[in-house]
């Protein structure tokens, strides 16, 4: 159930230790087993003090959230359309995916967008995190700084970004002056995804970088020192001290990121457009639920089939990462 | 600005070609009251109604409150409350609040809109009630026929603003690649081979079109869209694989613009606006916004006649929907009457540079005299043209529809699929899509 | 081995934190955190590091103000591109605000925004502090309820949830628009971790000097998780101030549009300027980076408390 590693969870993970109790609150290598546990829960409570503490988020949950989703969970069995009620149909909706092209396509898209996105996410916010880490005079501002395009807009993102990296845009002008030619990066099937997945890695840097920067801040002291004794230089530190170390962390990043790349939606439809670039070659899974079901025309029942499989899939994603996170730490 | 460049796609808009399934499914011309509907729009005007609007209140604003004014005026004891929606996910609106029940009385739609609205009897058979079939003649009959729906008896809107427009072109480009700038293209054969020599002679830099063919370029283009029943598409025939065929031939030579695949109406008149791209369809509004937004352009702006085999041009439709459940259904329907009548149409028009649709008006001085100005010149002409224009898109060819065709021609461009085998592919999936609706 | 505060980490060892305390003298902003001298040449080595990372970070959003900033005559489309306005003017804000009514739509935006913020940090504390540190049965399945509604795909459920609404009578009210998203579930797991966290001697010891639940709530946990509500009040002003489809949804009155969907209407009126766009989302965002500028410590703060566990 818990986890004897050193590796600390920071509090921005909402994920650590879902399903596993009172959670692997990861706790420092030299507390002895059987110690006292951070974060079992106390007694001395009237029975109903839990459900009173929990009934806003419950209610506000469960009516806007869980209630139209079990109703989005029928409509997938029914064939009905934004303004025609449904027949139930079966698995009809589900077999009919298996015969769409744009399915597959999407299929496609959202997982290489995960395999894309998510090492980047993974690897390059840890050494982001490592640089601003050291608290030399101004750091604090470029931290702030680095933060901003998570708290800017992603609508004001894809924007900016279309405006950049248009074939009139500052990026092409630059390399056409340096020499290299324009590059039609909003033309292309794949460097329209690659630019989105860009985007993506670009709006989430900060994001993660604070996520590491606080674990970071708890990997014990003496393990740096003792490496530094060893003569270790900066890369095999990096290898052998702090991945070690954050590898808890490493792990709740992949695991967020990967549901958010695979749920991608707005980084794609603002740079490839609605249609998802050219010949719908760029459309994503959840860009597909979106054009299938919305308009007055929507079939609303295929598109709620498309959602649960959306949603089959991140779970199942949910349950493998914490899976092979448990079995590491066996 | 915002008209000229929502009309033409936002709306997208959708009758049934007129021309081609009109005598199909219009009503033998009788005032259509079929007699006998229960509450009919015959009683008192008066009590509150909500009227949408779609995106015109950043742009006119005092026109309609004026208009809702004299309205109350003229009924003392009414009320209209006065909604606008946004340009983007219209759509999506009109469904949430049809099946939400929260429809507005009088609403906004273009027919591509309405239809499924309609469809799903939302909107008001004006046909069928004989207070509001009495203002039929009021309004050009092609306007009226225009907010029909093939497989379903009866008219769903009132006919509003029309919009039709040249064809700019840049006349430096032109020159610049050899061209008389006199001489801008006025068939489809010289339209693709000025074409290939802007592309040939700027080395591939310089495109002349900026959008993929849709399926009004099909229509303007002299293909039979749909069946004379209205319940399969036919642009698959050796006239479509022809246009597709020949803009597959552009498309290589950089003559469409290698952006055109993921382009948006937005995006091509961009590029027409910074002058990479040499032609580009719009209306008398945009005249001013190349006065202010590219000056240089503004000087070397060519205008001619919009391109077709047909000798009709495209034109776009913007109609009233009156609410079905509504509980104010004479005042509904005298206020729907009342916006899209012949003064309000041309008060309107002159404000917005668009066109009306009531009978008669087009031959306001306003549309048939020149005054020495661009503007009017374009006004003038496009008035002309609108005699006899046509919606080129059916009213049933729906967004899903529209994304089908757009993937499949984007296959043919890339040469992925020959023409042939595109335009098959786009008929059987929208002919499902027709089924299923 | 903590106070209650939370604000002195038990073990020295781990306290790195920028409240810390060790921070203030100057010989020790030079030195990393094993107290050694960096090198010169470290130094400008990561200060490079860091501008270059601050030009691919901030850049983009300084050429878009600097395009809000040009004038009419000047071309934006020009090659070289020019960063620097020649002629910098406000015009292109007047402008906006002439054309939409636009601060009374960012004073809609604040208000939902506001609520939003509220709400989350009240009802995402409480239910994160339930399944955190309170015992009782089916805290496994409250705990699943809230990880199942955050993986909910919320694109395909946005029509039910506004039939839900209708029925409810709230359409074309800023209460509708609140509502769905007014204690997300991401919230509440991001608070249960915070709560987790906190080490249990010090429930242990109020528990047995008589407090209840509801005192140990908020005397002892609820302040030392404030780096985490600030956390939450961040994510909760971002996610309401940029919404788009929901508030259009249940929206109909223009009087009652938030910004983003104002905002809109500029992206529709004048397509082709990109200066009047530039000018929008400039105006989309500063609020937000103001905000962020003044939680920022807090911020800081509050991501760092998984050092709080001692």
């Amino acid at each position: 159930m818990t986890s004897p590693t050193a590796g600390p969870v920071p509090a921005a993970g909402p994920l650590a230790g879902t399903g596993a109790g009172p959670g692997p609150g990861p706790r420092p290598a030299s507390r002895q087993p059987g110690g006292p546990r951070p974060g079992r829960p106390a007694r001395r409570h009237l029975p109903s003090t839990p459900w009173l503490f929990a009934a806003p988020g419950l209610v506000v949950v469960c009516v806007f959230i869980l209630y139209p989703f079990v109703s989005t969970l029928v409509d997938s069995f029914t064939d009905r359309r934004a303004l025609v009620a449904g027949q139930w149909v079966g698995f009809a909706n589900f077999t009919e995916m298996l015969h769409d092209d744009m399915f597959w396509i999407g299929l496609r898209n959202s997982a290489l967008y995960m395999v894309v996105v998510v090492p980047a996410l993974v690897v390059l916010p840890l050494l982001l995190a490592l640089l601003v880490q050291k608290r030399i005079p101004g750091i604090g501002f470029f931290r702030s700084a680095f933060y901003t395009p998570v708290v800017a807009s992603i609508v004001v993102v894809g924007l900016i970004w279309v405006w950049m990296l248009d074939d009139r845009g500052l990026i092409n002008a630059v390399l056409g002056e340096v020499g290299i030619g324009r590059i039609g990066f909003l033309s292309d099937q794949w460097l329209l995804l690659l630019s989105a997945m860009f985007v993506t890695v670009w709006k989430g840097l900060g994001y993660y970088m604070i996520i590491y920067l606080s674990a970071l801040a708890n990997v014990p002291r003496e393990l740096h020192e003792a490496a530094s004794v060893d003569g270790a230089g900066a890369v095999r530190r990096f290898l052998s001290v702090t991945v070690p170390a954050v590898r808890s962390t490493m792990v709740l990043v992949g695991a967020l990121s990967a549901v958010a790349a695979f749920k991608v939606f707005s980084e794609v439809y603002l740079m490839a457009g609605p249609k998802g670039g050219p010949a719908g070659e760029d459309t994503t899974l959840v860009m597909l639920v979106e054009r299938t079901g919305t308009g007055l025309t929507g079939r609303v029942g295929y598109a709620s089939a498309l959602s649960v499989v959306v949603f089959v899939i991140t779970v199942g994603l949910m349950l493998l990462v914490l899976r092979a996170d448990r079995r590491e730490d066996a | 600005m915002r008209f000229s460049s929502r009309v033409p796609h936002k709306a997208a808009v959708a009758a049934a070609a007129v021309a081609v399934l009109l005598p199909l499914s219009a009503c033998g011309g009788g005032s259509g009251s079929s007699g006998g509907s229960s509450a009919s729009g015959s009683g008192k005007i008066d009590g509150s109604i909500t009227f949408q609007t779609w995106n015109l209140k950043t742009g006119y604003k005092d026109y309609f409150n004026g208009l809702i004014a004299d309205f109350e005026k003229k009924y003392p004891g009414s009320h209209v409350k006065w909604v606008d929606q946004p340009a983007d996910n219209y759509a999506d609106k009109l469904s949430a609040d049809a099946s939400g029940g929260t429809m507005p009385d009088v609403v906004n739609v273009s027919p591509d809109l309405g239809a499924p609205l309609a469809k799903a009897g939302v909107a008001l058979d004006l046909d069928g009630d004989p207070a509001a079939a009495k203002y039929k003649k009021e309004y050009l009959p092609g306007a009226w026929a225009g907010n029909q729906v093939p497989g379903l008896k009866g008219t769903y809107a009132f006919p509003w603003y029309l919009n039709t427009g040249p064809l700019f072109y840049n006349k430096a480009l032109f020159k610049k690649a050899g061209l008389d700038p006199q001489k801008p293209p006025a068939t489809y054969g010289e339209l693709f081979s000025d074409a290939l020599t802007i592309s040939k002679n700027s080395h591939g830099t310089i495109a002349t079109l900026a959008n993929v063919p849709t399926i009004e370029d099909f229509g303007r283009y002299g293909v039979q869209i749909m069946n004379g029943k209205g319940d399969g598409f036919t642009f698959n025939d050796a006239k479509g694989v022809d246009l597709l065929t020949q803009y597959v031939k552009l498309y290589k030579a950089h003559a469409l613009d290698p952006q055109a695949l993921t382009a948006t109406p937005d995006s091509a008149g961009q590029k027409f606006l910074t002058q990479a791209v040499a032609m580009n369809p719009g209306s008398a509004l945009d005249l001013g916004h190349f006065k202010t937004q590219a000056p240089t352009l503004y000087k070397n702006i060519g205008i001619t006649d919009q391109i077709t085999s047909t000798g009709k041009v495209n034109m776009y439709v913007m109609g009233l929907m009156v609410n079905a459940a509504t509980k104010q259904k004479a005042t509904s329907i005298a206020f729907a009457h009342f916006v899209t009548d012949a003064q309000n149409q041309l008060s309107f028009a002159k404000k917005a540079a668009i066109f009306p649709s009531t009978a008669g008006t087009l031959d306001d001085p306003y549309f048939t005299k020149e005054d020495g100005t661009d503007t009017a010149r374009v006004r003038v002409a496009a008035a002309k043209s609108l005699k006899n224009a046509v919606n080129y898109t059916p009213v049933v060819f729906s967004d899903q529809m529209k994304t089908e065709l757009g993937n499949e021609v984007a296959k043919a461009l890339q040469g992925k699929e020959s023409p042939k085998a595109a335009l098959d592919a786009a008929v059987k999936s929208c002919d499902q899509l027709l089924k299923q609706s | 081995m903590s106070t209650a505060d939370g604000r002195t980490p038990g073990r020295a060892g781990t306290t790195r934190r920028p409240s810390g305390g060790a921070a203030g003298s100057r010989r020790s902003r030079f030195t990393d955190e094993n107290g050694r001298r960096i090198p010169a040449w470290e130094l400008t080595g990561r200060y490079a590091l860091l501008v270059a990372v601050l030009a691919l970070t901030v850049g983009p959003f300084v050429w878009q103000l600097a395009t809000s900033l040009k004038g009419p005559t000047e071309d934006i489309f020009a090659t070289p591109p020019s960063f620097l306005p020649a002629h910098p003017t406000l015009h292109n804000y007047t402008r906006v605000a002439d054309t939409i009514p636009v601060w009374s739509y960012a004073l809609n935006s604040l208000k939902v925004a506001t609520a939003n913020v509220l709400t989350n940090c009240v009802g995402s504390a409480l239910a994160g502090y339930a399944i955190a540190r309170l015992r009782y049965r089916g805290r496994k399945l409250l705990t699943l309820v809230f990880i199942v509604a955050m993986l909910v795909p919320v694109e395909g459920i946005i029509i039910a949830q506004f039939q839900t609404m209708r029925s409810l009578g709230l359409n074309n009210t800023l209460l509708g628009v609140v509502l769905p998203g007014c204690v997300g579930a991401m919230n509440v797991l991001l608070m249960r971790n915070a709560f987790l966290h906190l080490p249990p001697e010090v429930d242990e010891a109020a528990v047995v000097d008589g407090a209840n639940a509801w005192q140990r709530f908020f005397r002892i946990a609820l302040p030392s998780v404030r780096g985490t509500l600030a956390v939450v009040a961040i994510f909760a002003f971002m996610g309401s101030w940029d919404d788009f489809l929901w508030p259009l949804i249940v929206l109909s009155d223009s009087s009652k549009f938030t910004l983003t969907i104002g905002l809109n209407y500029l992206h529709g009126t004048f397509a082709d300027d990109q200066r009047l766009i530039a000018a929008g989302t400039v105006i989309a965002v500063v609020p937000l980076i103001v905000l962020f500028a003044c939680l920022q410590r807090y911020f800081f703060r509050g991501v760092g408390e998984g050092a709080v566990k001692g």
